[in-house]
């Protein structure tokens, strides 16, 4: 806020030189360094002192809770970035999955190749439903994907999950012994398996923040803040909604990928059509602008039942809790459903900092 | 040039324009008329956002109709809006270097953007949000957006509108440069007349979706019946 | 492919499912007139209520005390959610609106798993009193419930039809789908005419509560997501004709019930109305290539 006062104060003459001096992209300055410095930090702790520190239990917890902040990443870029509201992203991740599970059963092929082509594979298909759908705006398109979603999971009941068996869907309905799917070769175990995916869901991350960096992160900052003034600046606005549920397709089809080598096991009511509800949820309720929302939406769906219920309390608590942040996000959320700051945590906060003003009550406590 | 011949819409059982037929030939035009003439139905029609029912525009010997939204905007037409539309999540920079992404434009995109900042009296940094500036600034990134890159033509909507004194008068000296900046032809909508007359050398009046008068604008504003169309609302000042 | 005799028991239960969408149908579309709300927690309240109902019922109490409670319960859930909710979003987009009720979902959805655990195997069921009496169409078997879907359909629709347009209630309630700011101007008592519209449309979510127990099953998410069957109806008619509703949702129930002893598609007819309304809505996008939807800003 330093530099922009009001037009009088200013004098005309130095700010339009030092404008010309200034380059087009901010250089990372210390801030930025720092923050990255952190970031790497928490990563290697993450990756490496983490599985060490926790039981089993928790290193699966934790390994759903990468896949779920990558399909959170996803919907985040639709929700927070473009302002999309897609209400059948389990469905993605279940197509995701099941691409998955076939190529593991049918093939040898290693498997970042695999999670790749579950990606792309997802991704045609999103961009398939994307050209029709995205003629509708708003509401009218999260009915659809809400449609769409409903559809897709009637079918998958029916149609089973590939478990080894032959022909196109892979499924065998008849067999006693179900094989397991596989797992890559250096990631067996539970632990590697949950490094493995942490570094697909960092992989993830930084595709997105390659996009919000550069032209379609800055396109898609015009069609969310108004879609006429975004055509009157030349863009093309269906175009870059349609990259950007491709690039939603991609994370979330990856993402299941990982959720089938994660689960060894997949089966139609692992995504039931509310998720995709639920999972809109905790997207808001951490933030769907920032990428840390994405994280800690994962936090909230996958590590959240896992405490409770090893605390025995009911995961039912939690889907009311979501309800209710729901509610709570929209009603205090100036614009729309894309807000900049998750908005529960900065009431914690707001909270936090006022608990630290009462401690020290020499400071005045100007609101 | 711009020529509107009987530019008719109507939607819904509303006529919003009624065989409007003007021809705005250079440098600053105003648009004027009471609320709910069309002005901004206009302005739509020329953006690309509303279909007309009937009616065609020859925009400097194009067929402007015929070009789909987006591609207006890169075939050189330029508008602000009578509500902030600047993007709050980007710098001042980015803000105005949006056409050149989305539009083959050519020459130095750094240099022209900086002109435009700089033209349109902007002293902020170009790297700072636009959420960060205070109103009349975003007014000011709006503005610079709509004269970079060689636009063929301006549409100001109410680009003065809850400014104070101050800045409304230093975005008519602004407007008033345009022509010679940009080479563009203008079209000014507004509600303040002394802002008409201090930038616009020809207005045009609708009422009703239909033209009331046009020409030299010291003329128009005295013309009885564009006084009676404003039912006596006097702002000419 | 099986005979006219296998279809023709699916056909009454066709119309009946039907005439149960077509009162939720029609509700949700005069809400959405009257507010701009699609009331996605439709299903959910009535859900609930027939959930309540099963409780008392289990306990003793007698049948009628059971729906009404039901009924209330949907009722007034719905009217307060509106009279709270309501305000604090009302001049927010559609989208942010049909949202806002998939929150108060979530909440009833997650109540009601606490509250009546569906633990593996035991399965609720409702039975009206109506289920047993009914006569015969030739070989068919219709009961009194059947009849009394179809019919309720039938009668909400042709009163909400005269409702919307004989009574100053009605009337008015269609001037706010048009335009609540100047509806409100010309001194309309808006609050007042949306409690209505709240209200109205929880006291049908009720009913249908009732009755899709009966008829489907008594399931949280079965009810809860049966709303969406509705909702195809609603969409269809693009959010706006009560008759095209009505049509739509008959045949939304018709057709999944007569895929039934269809063998190659059986297993898929829970998809029809996820896909019936996935082709209204693309129907209803080519309809206007307008990038503003409502332009207020008229200089």
């Amino acid at each position: 806020m330093a530099a922009s006062g009001g037009s009088a104060a200013a004098d005309t003459e130095v700010p339009a030189t030092r404008a010309r001096q200034r380059p087009t992209l901010p250089r990372p300055g210390t801030g930025t360094l720092v923050r990255a410095a952190v970031i790497a930090a928490l990563l290697l702790f993450v990756l490496f002192a983490l599985p060490q520190l926790m039981s089993l239990y928790y290193v699966d917890a934790m390994t759903q809770v990468a896949v779920w902040s990558m399909a959170a990443l996803g919907l985040g870029v639709l929700v927070g970035r473009v302002g999309l509201v897609s209400l059948g992203q389990v469905a993605v991740l279940a197509i995701g999955a099941w691409v998955a599970a076939r190529l593991l059963f049918a093939t040898a092929q290693p498997y970042p190749l695999v999670l790749l082509e579950a990606g792309l594979i997802t991704m045609l298909l999103g961009t398939l439903i994307g050209l029709p759908a995205l003629r509708l705006r708003g509401l009218y398109l999260a009915l659809i994907t809400l449609m769409l979603a409903g559809a897709l999971t009637v079918v998958l009941a029916t149609t089973n999950f590939p478990n080894g068996g032959p022909g196109f869907l892979g499924y065998n309905g008849s067999q006693v012994h179900i094989p397991p799917i596989r797992r890559p070769s250096i990631a067996a175990s539970d632990p590697a398996y949950f490094r493995y995916a942490v570094v697909v869901a960092v992989l993830m991350f930084l595709l997105v923040f390659a996009h919000i960096r550069t032209r379609p992160g800055r396109a898609w900052a015009a069609v969310r803040q108004s879609e006429p003034a975004a055509l009157a600046a030349g863009i093309n606005t269906w175009f870059y909604k349609l990259w950007a549920f491709a690039l939603a397709s991609f994370i979330t089809g990856v993402a299941g990928g990982v959720l089938a080598g994660a689960n060894h096991y997949l089966y139609s009511l692992n995504f039931p059509t509310y998720y995709s509800i639920t999972l809109l949820a905790v997207v808001l309720m951490g933030g769907a602008y920032s990428l840390w929302g994405a994280v800690i939406a994962g936090l909230l769906w996958a590590l959240l039942p896992s405490l409770l219920q090893n605390w025995g309390v009911s995961a039912d608590w939690l889907t009311i809790l979501f309800g209710v942040g729901v509610l709570q996000v929209l009603t205090t959320a100036p614009r729309g459903l894309a807000d900049q700051v998750p908005k529960d945590l900065a009431r914690l906060g707001r909270a936090a900092r006022g608990l630290a003003r009462k401690r020290a009550p020499s400071e005045s406590s100007a609101g | 040039m711009i020529e509107v011949s009987d530019l008719t819409v109507r939607f819904g059982g509303v006529t919003s324009l009624d065989g409007m037929s003007v021809t705005f030939e250079a440098g600053t035009c105003g648009l004027i008329g009471p609320n709910g003439a069309g002005k901004t139905t206009f302005f739509n029609v020329l953006s690309g956002f509303v279909r007309p029912t009937a009616g065609k525009v020859r925009a400097f010997g194009e067929d402007l109709l015929s070009l789909v939204h987006y591609r207006r905007a890169r075939w050189g037409v330029r508008r602000t809006f009578q509500t902030e539309q600047a993007i709050e999540d980007l710098s001042v920079f980015d803000n105005v270097a949006m056409i050149h992404e989305h539009a083959r434009l050519g020459g130095a995109r750094r240099q022209d953007v900086l002109e435009a900042i700089s033209f349109v009296g902007l002293d902020a940094d170009p790297s700072a949000r636009v959420a960060t500036l205070a109103a009349g600034q975003r007014r000011l990134v709006e503005v610079a957006r709509a004269v970079v890159g060689r636009p063929k033509l301006v549409l100001l909507d109410e680009p003065a509108a809850g400014l104070p004194d101050q800045e409304t008068e230093h975005l008519s000296e602004v407007i008033r440069r345009i022509p010679e900046q940009a080479g563009a032809l203008t079209i000014l909508v507004d509600h303040d007349m002394s802002l008409v007359s201090a930038c616009c050398q020809t207005t045009a009046v609708l009422d009703f979706g239909k033209l009331v008068a046009s020409g030299p604008t010291a003329e128009v504003l005295r013309d009885e019946r564009v006084i009676r169309a404003y039912l006596g609302t006097a702002e000419v000042s | 492919m099986p005979s006219w005799q296998d279809f023709e028991p699916f056909i009454v239960s066709g119309l009946a499912l039907g005439g149960v969408y077509a009162l939720s149908g029609v509700g949700m579309v005069v809400l959405y007139q009257a507010t701009g709300v699609v009331y996605l927690a439709f299903g959910a309240v009535g859900a609930m209520g027939a959930l309540i109902a099963w409780s008392l019922i289990n306990a003793h109490a007698p049948g009628w005390v059971g729906w009404l409670v039901c009924v209330a319960f949907a009722a007034l859930v719905t009217l307060a959610y509106g009279m709270v909710f309501g305000p604090a979003l009302a001049k927010r987009d559609p989208l942010v609106k049909a949202v806002a009720t998939l929150g108060l979902t979530l909440v009833l959805f997650g109540l009601m798993d606490l509250l009546w655990t569906t633990s593996g195997g035991q399965s609720r069921a409702i039975t009206l009193p109506t289920d047993n009496g009914g006569f015969m169409i030739g070989q068919i078997q219709v009961t009194w419930t059947q009849v009394i879907s179809l019919a309720l359909g039938i009668v909400i629709t042709v009163v909400t039809v005269v409702f919307l347009r004989l009574t100053k209630l009605g009337t008015a309630m269609r001037a706010m789908a048009n335009d609540r700011e100047i509806t409100a101007t010309l001194g309309v008592p808006v609050r007042r005419v949306e409690a209505a519209a709240w209200l109205g449309c929880g006291i049908l979510a009720g009913l249908a509560g009732v009755l899709l127990a009966d008829l489907v099953a008594l399931d949280a998410t079965t009810l809860t997501f049966l709303v969406i069957s509705s909702l195809a109806a609603a969409l269809i008619a693009r959010l706006r004709s009560i008759t095209i509703t009505f049509a739509a949702a008959i045949v939304i129930g018709l057709v999944h019930d007569l895929l039934t002893p269809i063998q190659s598609l059986s297993n898929y007819r829970d998809a029809t109305p996820f896909v019936l309304a996935a082709i209204a809505l693309l129907a209803l996008s080519s309809g206007g290539g307008q990038v503003l939807t409502r332009s207020r800003e008229e200089a």
